[in-house]
């Protein structure tokens, strides 16, 4: 393992210095595009960290609290595929820095698509808790935990 | 609601404070789970690079690199695969940061300087990661809110992804190690999914960004893909991606006086489009697929290439530089390698589906050659060069 670890590691070292030369060049040519991409890369990680990653802890914290048992499964897998299918969504909804219109390559209707998604999404999430609090047995845990 | 209090509310703290790694309780943060995801995003990245770097080595050969003409979807294949497992990556990649989040709490903030080197570089992968992700979803939409050249940056930033990964293996391969020879369970956690579950929600999410987009490339899933970028139509029911209006080239094309002219070591060779209709014509199935990932096949109507060559006096084999009418723009030239050029199926099209070639498709005539990037299925041709 160790060997697989040290030719890894170099590998990627070397994977990176290429990476940063062929960045370097690019950046040097064209200050605003450097700016440009360091921002970018930024970005990524501070979204995630400082905005992303906190929502989605509190509305996992709400849904363990706030919402009936049954419940709170389907709504947490209704929730991430909903926020996944928003964030691939964006570029799609929001034209603003669009190219030129290509016939028949970027003219679906994208919100009534995601709509029309989201809705299937959420009608198995409801039909999911229902079923769930049709076949409802108490589950040990939460009841050995709580009243016991 | 079930009334019942629920017993770690006691345990929050009463005054806000910013949260430490042992507040994160969840399943989801166990190393059982940490690794599987991480395996599985591994897997996405090193497929969207493999496929990426093969797309970049089309468009920019060098000696070394050759790319088969056969089968005729193979560049078809290779970027939808770029473009599926890029898709893939994205809620791959977010469960996996939520998976690894409280570590990002973790005191001290640096405990050595291999501890400092490692925190490093999971930041230059997250950073490099969110970057091919966020660019490529954008170009997958023609859509580009920054002042960059696409191509050039997403290809140098994806050395930067791939090279921190393997650095952030190295470093954990003895947790990955442990996290996947132990079984995740199915024990809930106290506000969360058990491990078992939080991996099944990963997939399944994975699972349904891959079907809300795969349609671009994957004809059946076309209807299904509610966020695929081809619609059903577009001029002969192909998709067009650059339009003969944006090109600037209408006058032109359609002018009468329009001549291909064909540059060969025995001379100049013009051919007028009645001269092309008159050579022998074959018909042949062969897709488009562009490098954004969206590809379609359709039923195209030509002049082998490899007769032109042939009528001017040169070879199948020998590579041939084709240039647009539209000039000044990325599409305006490409080169076809001899692979290619001695392929019967890589055509001078004049027709697409039983008609003559849309404006929009490249009317009078286009280059279209077996597994190609689209980009280099030059359009409005007007001039060729044998290339010794």
């Amino acid at each position: 393992m160790r060997t697989t670890r040290i030719v890894l590691a170099l590998a990627g070292l070397a994977a990176l210095g290429y990476g940063i030369s062929l960045v370097v060049p690019f950046a040097i040519g064209s200050p605003e595009s450097a700016r440009s991409t360091v921002e970018f890369l930024v970005g990524g990680p501070v979204v995630h960290d400082g905005i992303v990653a906190p929502v989605v802890g509190v509305v996992g914290l709400l849904i363990a609290r706030k919402l009936p048992r049954h419940w709170r499964t389907p709504v947490r897998l209704g929730a991430a595929i909903s926020a996944v299918l928003g964030l691939i969504a964006v570029p799609a909804l929001w034209r603003g820095y669009a190219g030129l219109h290509n016939p028949g390559l970027d003219d679906r209707n994208y919100p009534l698509g995601l709509l029309l998604a989201l809705l299937v999404v959420w009608l198995v999430v409801v039909a999911a808790a229902l079923a769930r609090r049709r076949t409802d047995q108490p589950p040990p845990t939460a009841v050995g935990r709580q009243n016991r | 609601m079930d009334g019942r209090r629920h017993p770690i509310r006691s345990r929050l703290p009463r005054s806000p404070r910013p949260p430490e790694e042992k507040d994160f309780t969840a399943e989801a943060h166990d190393r059982t789970v940490t690794s599987r995801i991480g395996l599985w995003l591994g897997i996405a990245f090193t497929v969207c690079f493999v496929t990426g770097l093969l797309s970049h080595f089309i468009q920019h050969p060098t000696s070394w690199f050759f790319w088969p003409s056969r089968p005729v979807s193979l560049y078809r294949f290779t970027q939808g695969l770029h473009v599926i497992s890029g898709i893939a990556a994205i809620p791959l990649l977010l469960a996996k940061l939520w998976s690894v989040f409280p570590k990002l709490f973790g005191k001290p903030l640096v405990r050595s300087l291999p501890h400092a080197i490692e925190r490093g570089s999971i930041l230059l992968l997250s950073a490099s990661a969110f970057f091919e992700l966020i660019t490529g979803v954008f170009n997958i939409f023609q859509n580009y809110p920054w002042p960059f050249y696409f191509p050039t940056i997403h290809y140098a930033i994806a050395w930067v992804a791939v090279g921190s990964i393997a650095v952030h293996v190295a470093v954990k391969l003895p947790v990955i190690r442990l996290g996947l020879g132990e079984e995740p369970g199915f024990k809930p956690g106290r506000d969360s999914l058990s491990r078992r579950g939080f991996l099944r929600a990963t997939w399944l999410t994975t699972g349904v960004a891959v079907l809300a987009t795969a349609g671009s490339s994957v004809p059946f899933l076309r209807t299904v893909s509610v966020l695929a970028t081809q619609n059903t139509d577009g001029e002969q029911s192909l998709p067009v991606n650059r339009s003969a209006a944006h090109a600037g080239i209408i006058a032109k094309a359609t002018d009468p006086a329009w001549r291909l002219e064909i540059a060969a070591p025995h001379g100049l060779h013009r051919f007028s489009l009645a001269d092309l209709r008159a050579m022998p014509q074959t018909t042949a199935e062969l897709p488009i697929a562009c490098v954004e990932g969206w590809s379609r096949s359709a039923t195209w109507t030509g002049v082998p290439v490899a007769d032109l060559l042939r009528a001017v006096g040169s070879g199948p084999g020998t590579a041939l530089r084709v240039e647009s009418l539209e000039r000044g723009s990325i599409y305006g030239s490409s080169t076809l390698p001899g692979e290619h050029t001695q392929d019967p199926l890589t055509l001078l099209a004049l027709r697409l589906n039983g008609e003559v070639l849309d404006l929009d498709h490249g009317f009078p005539c286009r280059i279209i050659a077996p597994s190609r990037p689209g980009v280099l299925q030059t359009k409005w041709v007007v001039r060729m060069e044998v290339l010794s």
